[in-house]
């Protein structure tokens, strides 16, 4: 009965010579959630933590809906077992040497390697993806890394010295990440000696079967905690003594927006058509499929997204037609979206592609720089010359010329804008979960008294302060390369040590700001395209401004307290800081060669844009010097808020860039710090914050980054060593002084 | 059904005649409508002077496309039925005789054991090979063989200097003709890489012209020699210009270059092809020849034909697989499938 059933099959495919189905066993990974009964805890120091009392939630099979275990929900106790637990083993780990924990990274290279089919089939089964997908990218990958990073690690001693790990890190899985995701934030934690809390959403099995192989290596059990939970639990898991850091893993993998050149429109859209109808939807653990399902919610997500375009007049390509109650979604190309219409500004949902024309590259750049996210982006041309020029003028983390979605352990990926300000691979991801020695541990501590409504808000009023002790020349605002009279029209006295009045300097507002971010900006373009030489030059004119004023500037500084001999060596550590940071920009970017790709990436250090520096009070000309000389190098161009105790020498050093740089390129703004901060943490275009005073205005900083998810750097009250060269010039600065962008060149004809 | 006359072949300049050739004929049994030819166009060097072949990418996808469409069990079976249709079966050696020529034409009649055929209830389908290949001297030997077995398979003979193709242009067309005469109806002939390699695309064209008039009512079925094409940008011109002078199928590779059929070449011929079809409506063919010897490798390239052409190609009228050893593992797959047993040397006919 069965022969004649097969035979007769035989005969009508091979007419329609249609595919079969190709499922890949799962069994192994049904085996493995037996081996906890269907029921999942969490993996807490080398063992399963399943306290009782907790609430669960199922795991299903996005596809068939079926019931595959259950999974406890940690609490804010669980959260502290687990920290506790990494707090402890981070001693023993961190002290390790290097090529020790090297070893450690390769067992558990090892250890993927042994069980990969369980990791791809359980990824495949509980997230819906395709097997091929994580099959034939993911696992490989997620063993590279662990090997690239031991390496790293084998010789972080010599590499990295100057540097010490963080220590407990927490990372916030989001509900769709891939598993890998949580693979570039462990491997370069783990590899530099810090020890890993992960949040993983509610019923994702997959992290709990990585933490149980690394658990099971034996020496080390508690480096790897893996917790599963609500989202609501991170803001616990921040909170928890020891955890020095919280990284964030948003959803990511959305759909993708294509500009086409009108003149290649119609043939493109013909080929893309083409290509769409042949990617094959269904079960993830189909090994012929394309593309899997992601659940319900992005299903919704996509239809809803495609009726309102047709709705606003776009036209809609679909590669077959799915039925309404399918978990799948077809890959679909959305065309001709009026430029205005709500859908051309919202982010494009998975598996959605909106394909728009464009005239000339420079419209092009306009268009895919117009966006608030920075993530990645390819160019393809087969002229290399005009690839080159727009994957250098995008503004995202990665660009691949003729290709896409490559990734490496040794390349950086990071983003800009509101793709956030953090990277994964290569050096820099490794500075992630690295402080420089020395550093004060970050003491979770947030003041549950500071109104962020009000912090900074009201001006102090300005008053006559008594006769001033000698003729102190009206310093007003330096901006746009000139001293300005501040909006407000008023003035604030500066004394001296002994209390006795110095001068007046301006008392800068929300108008200053906004006129000084202005210029600064106007200034951007001209500075950004100087060629790291011509930066280095004009430093280096600076430095011999400041020498040529250095009785001056010294005169100022006692003035203002500081002892002779002190004030002399803080000239000449400020002339000595300008010279070093221009001899170092010309030394930037380097050429990566990775095994995905015949040819070599390029690392190219990029400035942030507008920069806007609060120095501390401390070391008033140094401090100044020492932010602005990296921030300049970088190609930034900056608005500084100078010590508010002692703005003067700052202001003298302002007539001196009156006369040698670009206007707009340094902008100085004196008045109250506490407003001007404020001022500067809510201005929507300021691409990135430093902020050197108290704890409460680094919380204020933090808490207003938020908003558009600006890289703040602060204090958090703690005064830093200016005068010494770790403190005051050194790697810290120039890393936090440019973002880091991957340009992927392919090569071969 | 074409129409077009065979006579007015070589007056050139004919396009877009009747493009249907060979779609009626769906069928099983290696019988073609041999007078539907694809006419060609006139040469248009502005098809091939814009291309760039992204390099990169060809060899990504080529990469991908091995490892994403795995066809099992009955599919797989039928998949494998479906190749053996479609291999030119080929002995191209210099210690060919009358007496290996003749089993060579036997195994392209009877390419499966009949027991097992009948247990895939496959067996009055007339699975054939699609046509036998060999040397234009052997042709006579092949053709009485067909003949003698009562089959009308069709004879394939390479010419034109095969397989460098370095003689005198009179030979080369000598060669076709003696060819046809003997008997053959499908010519596979080798173009001159020189002309390739130093950009002579017009003098390219002319010769394959004269090839093509020279075929008279036999297929044309023009080999690239990819492996000694120097680029994949020149392996698409190579192509066009192919298809341009009025070739039924480009051919990969002669067997006896160092590199042969391989998946990047293939997808960047699949894609002039493409293109040709897009700009023209005129179906070309497609041959792998050199280097295919399992039975798995016979799927990737069934699915590649899939995924790039559609299944309107996956057919013998349009898709060849040149191959000697191929079919004795087709054979043993299909053993394997059907008895669930791997089968011993002695268990299958040799070829």
């Amino acid at each position: 009965m069965a022969a004649t059933r097969t035979a007769s099959r035989a005969g009508e495919i091979f007419t329609t010579l249609e595919y079969g189905p190709a499922p890949e066993s799962h069994a192994c990974a049904l085996a493995w959630l037996d081996t906890q009964d269907r029921h999942l805890g969490h993996y807490v120091n080398g063992q399963w933590l399943k306290p009782e009392h907790r609430s669960s939630v199922p795991c299903q099979d996005p596809i068939t809906g079926e019931n595959l275990a259950s999974c406890l929900q940690a609490q804010s106790e669980d959260v502290a077992a687990a920290v506790e637990a990494a707090r402890a083993s981070l001693e023993n780990w961190s002290t390790q040497p290097g090529a020790f924990r090297a070893q450690h990274l390769t067992r558990l290279a090892k250890a993927i390697q042994k069980h990969q089919r369980l990791l791809w089939t359980l990824e495949s089964l509980v997230t819906g993806r395709a097997v091929r997908e994580v099959r034939d990218r993911d696992v490989p990958l997620a063993q590279q890394l662990l090997q690239y990073h031991a390496v790293q690690a084998h010789t972080q001693e010599e590499a990295l010295a100057g540097w010490e790990p963080m220590g407990v890190i927490g990372l916030i899985l989001s509900p769709t990440f891939p598993f890998l995701d949580m693979m570039w934030r462990i491997c370069p934690a783990l590899a530099v000696g810090c020890t890993v809390v992960v949040l993983a959403p509610p019923a994702s099995p997959t992290p709990l079967l990585l933490a149980q192989l690394a658990g099971e290596l034996g020496p080390f059990p508690g480096i790897l905690n893996v917790i599963s939970g609500p989202a609501s639990l991170g803001p616990v898991l921040a909170a928890q003594p020891g955890v020095q850091k919280v990284a964030f893993c948003g959803a990511i993998e959305g759909g993708l927006r294509l500009l086409i050149q009108e003149a290649v429109w119609d043939e493109t859209m013909r080929r893309l058509q083409e290509r769409m109808g042949r990617l094959r939807c269904g079960r993830g653990l189909d090994g012929a499929v394309d593309m899997g399902a992601r659940g319900d919610a992005a299903r919704d997500l996509a239809q809803r997204y495609v009726r309102e375009a047709q709705s606003q007049g776009a036209q809609v390509f679909q590669a077959g037609s799915v039925p309404s109650d399918s978990p799948f979604f077809p890959p679909t190309l959305v065309s001709d979206l009026p430029p205005a219409s709500p859908c051309t500004q919202a982010e494009v949902p998975w598996p959605l592609v909106v394909a728009s024309p464009f005239r000339t590259a420079k419209e092009a750049l306009a268009v895919a720089n117009g966006t608030p996210r920075g993530g990645s982006a390819s160019v393809w041309s087969e002229r290399l010359g005009q690839a080159l020029e727009l994957a250098y003028g995008l503004q995202v983390g990665t660009v691949w010329i003729n290709a896409h979605g490559l990734r490496d352990p040794a390349v950086p990926t990071g983003g800009c804008k509101e793709s956030g300000s953090s990277w994964h691979g290569g050096q820099d991801g490794l500075y992630e979960y690295l402080r420089p020695s020395g550093t004060p541990a970050w003491i979770p501590y947030l003041s549950k008294t500071l109104d962020y409504d009000s912090f900074g808000l009201a001006l102090p009023s300005a008053l006559p302060a008594g006769p001033e002790t000698g003729p102190a020349p009206p310093y007003g605002l330096f901006v746009g390369g000139r001293f300005q009279a501040p909006g407000a029209r008023s003035s604030r006295p500066i004394r001296d040590s002994q209390g006795s009045l110095l001068g007046y300097v301006a008392e800068g507002g929300a108008k200053d700001i906004r006129g000084a971010v202005e210029a600064a900006h106007q200034a951007a373009p001209g500075w950004m395209s100087q060629s790291p030489a011509a930066r280095a030059a004009l430093l280096w004119a600076l430095a011999a401004a400041l020498q040529r004023r250095e009785p001056n500037l010294v005169s100022r500084l006692e003035r203002h307290g500081v002892e002779l001999k002190v004030a002399k060596v803080e000239v000449e550590l400020s002339v000595k800081r300008l010279r070093a940071w221009g001899a170092r920009v010309q030394a930037q970017g380097c050429a990566l060669q990775v095994a995905e790709l015949r040819g070599p990436v390029l690392r190219l250090r990029e400035p942030l844009g507008v920069l806007a520096i609060v120095c501390p009070d401390e070391w008033p000309l140094l401090a100044f010097v020492s932010l602005l000389a990296p921030a300049l190098a970088h190609g930034n161009t900056v608005v500084l808020v100078p010590s508010g105790a002692s703005p003067i020498p700052a202001l003298e050093v302002c007539q001196e860039m009156a006369a040698l740089l670009p206007a707009g390129l340094v902008n100085v703004v004196t008045g109250d710090r506490d407003h001007l901060t404020r001022c500067l943490a809510l201005h929507q275009d300021i691409q990135a914050l430093w902020y050197f005073g108290s704890a409460q205005g680094s919380q204020f900083v933090e808490w207003a980054s938020a908003g558009n998810l600006k890289p703040v750097w602060v204090n958090r009250g703690c005064p830093r060593a200016w005068d010494q060269e770790a403190e005051g010039a050194g790697p810290e600065l120039g890393l936090r002084a440019a973002w880091t962008k991957a340009l992927w060149l392919p090569m071969g004809d | 059904m074409a129409t077009q006359g065979r006579g007015e072949a070589g007056a050139g300049g004919r396009r877009k005649g009747s493009t249907e050739a060979g779609s009626g004929s769906q069928l099983c049994c290696g019988l073609f409508d041999m007078s539907a030819h694809q006419q060609g166009t006139e040469l248009d060097l502005s098809w091939i002077s814009k291309i760039q072949v992204n390099k990169p990418a060809v060899l990504r996808r080529a990469e991908q496309i091995q490892a994403r469409r795995p066809v099992k069990k009955e599919w797989q079976a039928a998949w494998l039925l479906k190749a053996v249709t479609c291999i030119d079966l080929t002995t191209l050696s210099g210690d060919d005789t009358a007496s290996n020529v003749q089993r060579l034409c036997y195994k392209a009649k009877y390419p499966i054991r009949e027991d097992l055929l009948k247990a895939l209830n496959m067996h009055d389908k007339g699975i054939t090979t699609a046509a036998v290949c060999v040397y234009p001297a052997r042709v006579c030997d092949a053709v009485k063989a067909l003949k003698a077995a009562g089959c009308d398979i069709p004879v394939a003979s390479v010419a034109t200097g095969f397989p460098a193709g370095q003689t005198h242009l009179k030979t080369r067309l000598e060669e076709i003709r003696l060819a046809v005469e003997d008997g053959a109806t499908e010519i596979d002939v080798v173009i001159n890489r020189t002309l390739v390699l130093t950009g002579q695309w017009k003098a390219l064209y002319d010769e394959i012209r004269q090839f093509r008039k020279a075929c008279g009512e036999a297929h044309l079925k023009t080999i690239l020699a990819t492996g000694e094409l120097g680029s994949l940008t020149n392996v698409y011109k190579a192509s066009m210009i192919a298809m341009m002078a009025g070739s039924d199928f480009i051919k990969t590779s002669t067997g006896k270059e160092t590199v042969n059929a391989t998946f990047p070449v293939a997808i960047v011929m699949l894609r002039a092809i493409r293109d040709f079809f897009w700009k023209t409506g005129n179906k070309v063919g497609f041959k792998p020849a050199g280097g295919i010897r399992s039975a798995k490798d016979s799927l990737v390239w069934l699915s590649l034909i899939k995924e790039e052409l559609g299944d309107e190609w996956m057919k013998p009228e349009l898709f060849r697989i040149g191959a000697s050893t191929l079919l004795a593992d087709i054979e043993r797959q299909i053993y394997h499938h059907v008895t669930g047993r791997y089968a011993a040397y002695h268990d299958l006919p040799m070829s």
